[in-house]
């Protein structure tokens, strides 16, 4: 998978997947003492910031697997720093990632609009629910109490991670430093954008 | 004898620039010889030999036509890093070419790529080290170190692969004048001995005397004048005060004044810690001590840490800034106006960065190594420039290892040596004492030298 | 492989509902840090607060929402009644909480993240092109925070002011985010061309200069881990 890419998009996936660690972290513990206050429900919330770096990496990237793989270097980050959930939240990882993935490869990998990521946000918080569903004990909580998690989570996917993410990238778009990369080219030659 | 490189009808431009920098550009470097390209500043020599090493045009989505042949292979036909063992590259900014923490790190990293046996890579890293005379920084941290002694660690890196052609891109650009000297009779005894191709990259052809078989004009260069010494514009008034100015693990206490257009030349070996003084001065390091006055211009010895816009024009005119125009045209920048400050070349970025300064209007203004990477004309101008704006009353502290603009700009000179300041001298005293050049390792200026020679 | 036995302890534990098994493993794994381990014991509690407080969210949250509401009732007040097995519940998830985050922790704290990614790369034949893309990220971590102030710095020298106002100061932050983020782009691709100029093509390498290598007390380490895991799982057996 890897073959098609240039050593410079794997160094700028894996240095974002660092910085957004790292962002993840902070969050992380904000959430968690909140959650100490209001229970899981915190978390929610702001769930969408831990789906950010999978689309900011394909949004500028645009080849596939950049979502998958940047998320998993971001969770493995976190872990290696210090946190809570261990080990484990690589998986999680792997896990929003894929659900963010799953939605570009449906457009194979060929558009890039604000829905697109939007719907990558929302993919990424379905699997990673599913994915808590079963490992996290949710199964104790009413099921009106999930229900309303999940639709939390959806719309902080689509909002932070989609919206968000796409705020960041063109923010850094603009600053003309991400010339040379898949993000820069479609504006020449290729009408479809 | 068999060409190494050779270039046939190439022309190349970046994807978003109209402007063709190379075009219809032949040439062929010969196995063993020792080449170099000059030309003004920006015309594209640095271009020019990421070509050769085949990061471009992939890495930039450039636009190539013609055919380059490396090593007798047409370079499309090579990988990413393949050749790169084969023609190793120096590059122009000594802050750009690391990707490991130590210096051991980094070295061991390149042996592990060329697929060295582990019991070898200690010795060949030893090896290198004693070769280039760096064994002392074998475990240093990279990041750490002066600009001139990154650039020498560079061409470590580059000699450890044992190469058979070596890109220098402004090898000594960074280096004081002495370790200069050094630089270039090592660099001609190895050539000799494993009779490498040389392609290097140069402003200033006089250091290297008789060293190149071969220069390559990429571009005509105007005529200039050679500098002259200029009328000193210091007055009595003092303009700025450094007391006891001091950081934690490097620079041992300093104190020093300059007076109202004064021009102060700062100068001492690499790794003296020049860069470190100045940066403790803008504060930008912590340091104990006061400053006076505060608010300073500063030039980096690395340009892009100051640029905050989209495009050069809004770069020099940030501050507010009068005389924009004149400045820009004056330090060849024109041209470039509408482009972005990080894709221009590393001469431009520099005059960007003298130019933002200059345009602000502070008083006192101090210069990290602005004359590295310019050209004569750019050199001319900048001088200039820095006399005009003295004359109105700027004080100037400026940091160079170009001894021969130093010697026509300098009313005072601070001399630097293992992060102590030697002591602040009238120009005139240090050019004639030769303990003192040595000790710093600095070399008289070729314009006295000349003077010299029609008085006798 | 430290890692895959720390992964291994959290799927069993994930399975297992009941209060006894996260503490009884919870208790085991402190004792194993104490004994084998140094570790600031300072830095671990700094760490740890958060979880406890988080530990405490999950307890009472579970207590009131949960959906079984069956069996006897132990307490109430109010109109909440607290069952049996609703605390048992909220005991075993909160209890999971520390279990999970003080082995995690372990490994963090004991793990040092250059020689993991290497061990990575070199036992678990993870691609070079990933694993030294991912250390050079590393490698800017230490330097984020200088660019941080840098930038600061470097707009404060062209003259741009700090805003007093701390929700000024806020939306200033995202001035220099974006340079942060921008930094970090030039960073990569320099990182890119120099790892390419010496000659790295992405292929596997033959040899290392560090080599990493599972030791004794490593070995030694994973039995012991293993040995808590089963005893911890098993011990409803044993306790009744
Ligand atoms: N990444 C880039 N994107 C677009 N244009 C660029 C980029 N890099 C350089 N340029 C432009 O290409 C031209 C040639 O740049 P190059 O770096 O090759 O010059 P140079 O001859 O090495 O100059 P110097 O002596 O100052 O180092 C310049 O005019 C510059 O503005
Ligand atoms: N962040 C740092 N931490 C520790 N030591 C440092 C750091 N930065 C620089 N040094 C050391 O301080 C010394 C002086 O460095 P400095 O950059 O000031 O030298 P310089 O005089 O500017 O040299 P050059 O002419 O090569 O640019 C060097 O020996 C360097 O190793
Ligand atoms: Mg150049
Ligand atoms: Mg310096």
């Amino acid at each position: 998978m890897l073959k098609s890419w240039k050593l410079k998009e794997i160094v700028l996936m894996s240095l974002f997947s660092v910085v957004f660690g790292i962002v993840y972290l902070l969050f992380l513990h904000v959430g968690n003492i909140w959650a100490g206050f209001i229970g899981p429900i915190a978390y929610e919330w702001i769930f969408g910031i831990w789906f950010i770096v999978s689309i900011i990496c394909m949004y500028i990237i645009r080849k596939p697997g950049a979502a998958v793989i940047s998320e998993t270097i971001a969770a493995a980050v976190e872990v290696l720093l210090g946190n809570a959930v261990g080990p484990r939240l690589i998986l999680s990882g792997v896990i929003q990632g894929l659900g963010a993935e799953a939605v570009f490869a449906a457009t194979r990998y060929k558009r890039f609009d604000l829905w697109v990521l939007m719907l990558a946000g929302i993919g990424s918080s379905i699997f990673s629910f599913v994915y808590g569903y079963l490992l996290g004990g949710f199964t104790v909580f009413s099921m009106g109490y999930v229900a309303l998690m999940l639709g939390i989570r959806i719309l902080s996917g689509a909002l932070i991670a989609g919206v968000g993410g796409k705020a960041v990238a063109d923010g850094l778009l603009a600053t003309g430093s991400l010339r040379g990369y898949a993000i820069s080219r479609p504006k020449k030659g290729d009408v479809r954008a | 004898m068999h060409n190494v490189i050779s270039f046939e009808h190439v022309s190349f431009r970046y994807p978003d620039e109209e402007k063709w920098i190379l075009n219809d550009f032949s040439f062929a470097v010969q196995k063993g010889t020792r080449v170099v390209l000059t030309g003004p500043s920006g015309c594209g020599k640095s271009t020019l030999l990421y070509l050769c090493n085949r990061l471009y045009p992939e890495n930039c989505d450039g636009i190539l036509t013609g055919k380059i042949k490396l090593l007798g292979k047409d370079s499309s036909s090579f990988i990413p890093g393949e050749i790169n063992h084969r023609i190793a590259t120096v590059f122009q900014d000594p802050d750009a070419q690391f990707c490991m923490q130590t210096v051991e790190e980094e070295l061991a990293f390149t042996l592990e790529n060329l697929h060295v046996k582990r019991e070898e890579m200690d010795n060949r890293i030893t090896e290198v080290l004693a070769l280039t005379n760096l064994s002392e920084f074998r475990y240093s941290i990279i990041q750490q170190l002066s600009g001139g002694q990154k650039q020498q660690i560079a061409t470590a890196c580059a000699l450890i692969m044992e190469p058979e052609v070596l890109l220098l891109d402004e090898p000594i650009a960074h280096l004081d004048p002495y370790t200069a000297k050094h630089y270039i009779e090592w660099l001609d005894q190895l050539q000799q001995k494993r009779k490498l191709t040389i392609v290097a990259i140069e402003h200033r052809l006089y250091l290297w005397g008789d060293f190149f078989d071969r220069i390559i004009p990429l571009n005509e260069s105007e005529e200039v004048s050679a500098l002259s010494k200029r009328m000193t514009s210091m007055q009595s008034e003092t303009s700025f005060q450094a007391i006891k100015i001091e950081t934690k693990n490097f620079l041992k206490s300093t104190s020093f004044t300059l007076q109202r257009g004064e021009i102060a030349i700062l100068v001492g070996p690499n790794g003296s810690g020049k860069s470190t003084l100045l940066k403790a001065l803008c504060k930008l390091l912590p340091a104990s001590g006061l400053v006076e006055p505060s608010f300073l211009g500063y030039v980096p010895q690395s340009p892009e840490f100051l640029f905050l816009t989209k495009n050069v024009k809004d770069e020099v005119a940030y501050g507010g800034g009068y005389d924009v125009d004149n400045l820009m045209d004056r330090l060849k920048l024109m041209d470039i106006a509408p482009s972005h400050p990080f894709a221009i070349s590393h001469g431009q970025k520099r005059r960007v960065a003298i130019a933002a300064m200059l345009c602000d209007g502070r008083e006192v203004i101090l210069m990290d190594e602005p004359t590295s990477g310019q050209d004569a004309m750019a050199l001319s101008e900048l001088f200039q420039l820095i006399d005009g704006r003295a004359q109105e009353g700027t004080t100037f502290l400026i940091v160079t290892h170009d001894m021969e603009f130093a010697y026509c700009l300098a009313d005072s000179v601070l001399l630097m040596d293992d992060g102590r300041l030697t002591g602040k001298f009238p120009a005139k005293d240090v050019w004639e004492n030769d303990r003192l050049l040595l000790e710093h390792h600095l070399l008289p200026p070729k314009g006295l030298m000349l003077r010299e020679k029609s008085f006798a | 492989m430290k890692f895959v036995v720390i992964t291994l302890c959290m799927f069993t534990m994930a399975f297992f509902f009941d209060p006894w098994t996260p503490l009884v493993f919870w208790v085991s794994v402190l004792l194993l840090q104490i004994l084998f381990s140094q570790i600031d014991w300072k830095k671990w509690l700094l760490f740890m607060l958060p979880f406890f407080i988080m530990a405490f969210g999950y307890f009472w949250t579970t207590l009131v929402f949960a959906k079984e509401t069956t069996g006897p009732i132990i307490w109430s007040f109010g109109f909440v009644h607290v069952t049996e097995i609703q605390l048992d519940h909220a005991l075993s998830l909160s209890l999971r909480v520390l279990a999970f985050s003080s082995l995690s922790l372990l490994f963090a704290l004991t793990t040092n993240p250059v020689t993991f990614i290497l061990s990575l790369m070199q036992q678990l034949k993870l691609s070079p092109k990933i694993a030294y893309g991912i250390l050079v990220g590393f490698q800017f971590l230490p330097v984020i925070k200088d660019e941080f102030i840098q930038i600061q710095q470097a707009q404060r020298l062209r003259g741009v002011v700090q805003k007093k106002n701390a929700i000024q100061r806020l939306f200033a932050t995202r001035l220099v985010l974006i340079p942060l983020l921008a930094g970090a782009v030039r960073k990569a691709e320099r990182s890119a061309f120099a790892m390419e100029a010496r000659g790295f093509t992405g292929e596997r390498r033959s040899s290392y200069f560090h080599v990493i290598s599972v030791g004794k007390v490593d070995a030694l380490l994973i039995v012991l881990f293993l040995f808590v895991l089963v005893f911890s799982c098993t011990n409803t057996f044993w306790l009744g």
